[in-house]
């Protein structure tokens, strides 16, 4: 399904091939009277593919959302390649591509007009524009539907589209937030081969709560339980230290 | 600057690219030309009663004077559609904001290189010109009528600006009201209600009494819309219309920073 | 407590939504409007409370600038507004211009002695009463007026009080005293405000003695309301005996001849040469098929007035004349007595003669010709054979033109400046036609230029004769099916190809 493409593709990972450093100190969210996170530390390397894994509610769509500055933090901070996305939005959302939990497009446009539209919004006009769209196109195998509505096209291709209008820019930094949920094992394994295909050229931040996505992904991992960090390290540290459903237990002390 | 003009682009190509947009356009325009059809029957049939000479004549004094297009015909249907755009510009902007929260694709335009401002401005500059060609295609047909009834361009081009200007502030306080909420229902509601209360502040005046009345038609929609269907042009009234737009613009720019802070 | 807030909306919407479709707060619409207010504020209360709790931090950093910002912006748009309410400055787009007001207007208004009380009676469901209120605020705006608006209904005392007769009357108040318009426009209101303050008096003489139109009359053919309007704007009528006079008098401001029957005295007519090439001021209604005297008078200071009838085909058959018997005239030259007159502003004579402007008696002398019939007119020579119905064929070969029925002249001599305005017709001004369509004025207007007060030349009934000519059904529905219903039907075939190539894409 994915396609490496030529010149236009290896001039893209030129320039952003280390991917960014993402950081964060203390970092909290109420919503109301509930605390979502508490208090999160935690550093994620250029080139890395950092997987957070936790149970549904655990955190993990707000801490992402923190990290593209879509929600502002109750306390601590988060930087991106050293920006904050509160006090330097725009240099932030220059570094960063987002793909959200549930495909999250524009059902009444057709695949090739949200694609212009994604790299128009992140800067890209003119051949630029034409090149990068025609290379998405390519890369995630969306040629013949490029005519199509988005509403019309299958989950599938739904989740090919957003990872697309994600990475139209070639940014340094790809936010995902459960990107196989709801797809066929075959899907699931195209979107996973694009995801290893940035290793070390670009920084990922993957949410899951598949174990076996994180194992085949992930350089380091965090877990989150009840809005903390429960267990940060690499695949082996985490994954091989507890059982499985024990990473998602609230009630079990986990190794630190 | 090109980025704002590709989300007005999305904009539009999202709005028209729904069979709603038309059947709105399509609901304005007809309710306007049969409303102006009903007028102008009950018109002719008051000329028949009145008219006791056959037409190629001139008799003088024989229709009172308040028998005539202007006031029988044009300006109520012009007030009535003013009360109309009421009923109709809420369901144009209840989805402009609510819709892409709800639908989660707000993310999309939140991390890209937009601000915030711009991204209001450009949803605001689309929803203008939907409106714009709302209001065209509810006035081609009285306007071709009405020049007949000798009110002259330059009054039918008041009458327009005033009914554009309320309209484009009526579009205001419903992206306002879209901006701080993921629900269509909740937005067109509240946009209703606000209008409603501003329209006219007449509903206030058993309680605080006539004295009141002349402040509550300086913030009353209504009343400054008067003037344009009477012909005159206010710079006061064209200043207030545009400053419900500037509040409007920045109560939405508001309800943007408080979905990420709530 | 939050869940309060959609049902108190739903209820605020239709508290409201009785009020204006019944046009009163009942019951039905104070209860919602109460129980939904409360139902918000109770909903604000909570929203208020989680904003607290959203008031520190982050929270606070970002959003306090930002509701300060839309007060700031609120403020500065009220600023604004005020300032721009302040100046005034406003463009009157109507055909009539009705709302703005002429120099006499604003003269009087700023001469008034104490303030004047404008009260609008009417009923709700006249549509001229809003019209009628802004053109009383302009008055506010220029001069001392309070305004005051009062429904009939409630007002049953000052009714019967003030003889009020019908839907949108204004009565003005000044020192005790009132004048009840009935049609209030700005010529009828100024009139009243004259009536009410007293105006300066100039003397006008009006000959007498040779048939001339009686100023005492109330017949129809009388001419007791020109003399009444001239009274109300400030002259005093006296009369000169032509039949005896040998010249006019030193205090004279102005001479009107109207209409005289019999052929004036060489003396007489002498006189009046002499007095105006004194500088003297003449307003002179000649019929058509009278010799008056003046022919002469008129010829040497520039004015040809053939001794023949108009005949204007455009003008249709008036008052039960023949078609193009009684000119309907809406064209004019731009000169200040015809100031504000269009092709809306119609006047129409009856049975008139050409009055043109044919050479200056002196290089700096200005005649203007002041207002037209049609294109399609012509000259009839032999006005005693034009009666009956039967409308008048023109010859063969006859000259179709405009032909002008009004002329003014302005002649700077040594002794004073010399003005002449010629009618080529006396029964427009009768008690019976003076007052319709614009006779009243365009004379007015003439009077007051030619005695050089032009700052007392307005329009009196102020509205346009508004447009009361139906459409006819086959025009109706035309418009309808062509426009009117086209284009939603257009549109809707849209919405139909739009969802199906939704469907198919």
């Amino acid at each position: 399904m994915f396609q490496h493409g030529g010149a236009m593709y290896e001039a893209g990972i030129e320039r952003a091939r280390h991917g960014v450093r993402v950081e964060a100190t203390g970092l909290s969210r109420r919503f109301g009277e509930q605390l979502v996170l508490d208090g999160i530390s935690l550093a994620i390397e250029p080139g890395e593919t950092f997987t957070l894994l936790g149970a549904n509610g655990a955190g993990k769509t707000t801490f992402v959302r923190l990290v593209i500055g879509y929600l502002v933090p109750s306390s601590g901070r988060v930087t991106v390649d050293g920006l904050s996305p509160e006090t330097a939005p725009r240099a932030v959302h220059a570094r960063l591509g987002y793909v959200a939990e549930t495909s999250r497009l524009y059902p009444d446009l057709r695949v090739r007009g949200l694609l212009r539209f994604a790299g128009q919004v992140r800067g890209l006009a003119g051949p630029a524009l034409d090149e990068a769209v025609e290379r998405m196109l390519l890369r995630f195998d969306l040629t013949t539907v490029d005519r199509r509505l988005v509403g019309n096209l299958s989950k599938g291709y739904q989740q090919r589209v957003s990872l697309a209008q994600a990475f139209v820019h070639d940014p340094p930094l790809l936010v995902v937030d459960e990107p196989t949920s709801g797809l066929d094992p075959l899907q699931q394994f195209e979107v996973r081969e694009f995801l290893r295909s940035l290793a070390g050229q670009r920084t990922v931040i993957l949410c899951t709560h598949d174990l076996f996505e994180a194992r085949a992904l992930a350089t380091r991992v965090g877990v989150l339980r009840a809005g903390k960090l429960a267990a940060l390290g690499s695949v082996d540290e985490v994954l091989d230290a507890a059982a499985p459903l024990d990473l998602f237990r609230a009630a079990k002390a986990m190794p630190a | 600057m090109k980025a704002l003009f590709a989300l007005v682009r999305k904009e539009l190509a999202v709005l028209f690219g729904s069979p709603m947009a038309y059947l709105v356009l399509a609901l304005v325009g007809l309710v306007t030309a049969l409303l102006f059809f009903d007028h102008l029957r009950v018109y002719n049939q008051i000329l028949f009663v009145y008219t006791s000479n056959a037409s190629g004549g001139f008799e003088l004094g024989t229709l009172p004077e308040r028998v005539n297009l202007e006031d029988q015909v044009f300006l109520p249907l012009m007030e009535q559609l003013g009360v109309t755009l009421i009923g109709i510009v809420p369901l144009v902007t209840m989805r402009v904001f609510a819709e892409e929260r709800a639908r989660g694709t707000e993310e999309i335009l939140m991390t890209s290189l937009l601000t915030p401002s711009q991204i209001v401005l450009g949803k605001f500059a689309a929803t203008f010109c939907f409106v714009t060609l709302m209001l065209t295609c509810s006035l081609v047909y009285p306007a071709a009528a009405v020049l007949r009834a000798g009110l002259g361009l330059p009054h039918l081009a008041a009458v327009a600006l005033g009914l554009f200007a309320l309209s484009l502030a009526l579009a205001a306080i419903g992206l306002a009201c879209s901006a701080f909420s993921a629900n269509q229902i909740m937005a067109a509601v509240s946009a209703y209600a606000v209008a409603f209360v501003i329209y006219d502040f007449g509903w206030l005046e058993p309680f605080l009494g006539a004295g009141a009345g002349k402040l509550l038609d300086a913030i009353s929609l209504q009343p400054r819309f008067v003037g344009f269907a009477e012909g005159i042009v206010s710079l006061a009234d064209l200043a207030y219309f545009a400053g419900i737009i500037g509040t409007a613009f920045a109560v939405a720019r508001l309800g943007l920073d408080v979905v990420r802070v709530r | 407590m939050q869940r309060l807030a959609l049902p108190g909306l739903i209820a605020v919407v239709f508290g409201l939504g009785s009020y204006y479709a019944t046009g009163e707060m009942g019951p039905f619409g104070i209860a919602n409007v109460a129980l939904g207010g409360g139902a918000l504020l109770l909903s604000g209360i909570a929203a208020a409370r989680r904003v607290h709790g959203l008031a520190e931090g982050a929270a606070r950093r970002i959003l306090l600038p930002r509701v300060a910002l839309c007060l700031a912006v609120l403020l500065g748009a009220i600023a604004i507004e005020r300032l721009a309410a302040h100046s005034e400055l406003h463009l009157d787009w109507t055909v009539d211009r009705r709302f703005e007001l002429f120099p006499a207007t604003k003269s009087a208004l700023r001469t008034l002695p104490s303030e004047l009380t404008a009260t609008l009676y009417h009923d709700r469901a006249d549509p001229r009463a809003r019209r009628t209120r802004m053109l009383l605020e302009e008055f506010a705006r220029v001069g001392s007026v309070r305004v005051r608006v009062r429904d009939l209904e409630e007002a049953q005392e000052d009714v019967e009080r003030f003889g009020i007769r019908g839907t949108n009357a204004v009565v003005l108040e000044l020192r005790g005293a009132y004048e009840i318009v009935d049609r209030p426009t700005e010529g009828e209101l100024l009139e009243a405000i004259l009536r009410l303050r007293g105006a300066p008096t100039r003397v006008l003489y009006a000959a007498v003695g040779e048939g001339e139109g009686d100023l005492e009359s109330v017949e129809a053919s009388g001419y007791s309301g020109l003399a009444s309007a001239l009274r109300t704007e400030g002259y005093e009528l006296r009369g000169l005996f032509t039949a005896t006079a040998d010249q006019v008098p030193e205090d004279a401001g102005g001479l009107l001849v109207i209409g005289a029957r019999r052929t004036l005295r060489p003396e007489a007519a002498g006189a009046v040469q002499r007095y105006l090439e004194r500088g003297g001021r003449l307003v002179a209604l000649i019929e058509p098929g009278v010799r008056s005297g003046l022919e002469g008078v008129i010829e040497h200071f520039g004015f040809a007035i053939p001794d023949a009838l108009v005949i204007d085909p455009a003008a249709g058959p008036v008052e039960g004349a023949p078609a193009g018997v009684n000119p309907v005239v809406a064209a004019y030259a731009s000169h200040p007595i015809t100031r504000g007159f269009s092709n809306r502003t119609l006047t129409f004579f009856l049975r008139a003669r050409p009055v043109e402007a044919v050479h200056k008696p002196e290089p700096d002398d200005e005649l203007v010709s002041l207002a037209f019939t049609s294109p399609r007119s012509w000259l009839n020579f032999d006005p005693a054979a034009v009666h009956g119905t039967s409308a008048p064929r023109p010859p063969p070969g006859t000259v179709f033109q405009r032909y002008p029925l009004v002329g003014a002249g302005r002649y700077p001599r040594p002794s004073g400046e010399a003005r002449i305005v010629v009618f080529g017709d006396a029964d427009f001004a009768t008690n019976q036609y003076l007052r319709s369509l614009y006779n009243l004025d365009l004379l007015m207007n003439a009077i007051h230029w030619a005695l050089a007060r032009e700052d007392a030349i307005t329009l009196r009934p102020k509205l346009l004769t508004p447009n009361q000519d139906p459409l006819t059904p086959q025009q109706t529905l035309g418009m309808l099916y062509g426009v009117g219903l086209l284009v939603p039907e257009l549109l809707l075939i849209g919405a139909a190809v739009t969802w199906l190539r939704r469907r198919g894409a």
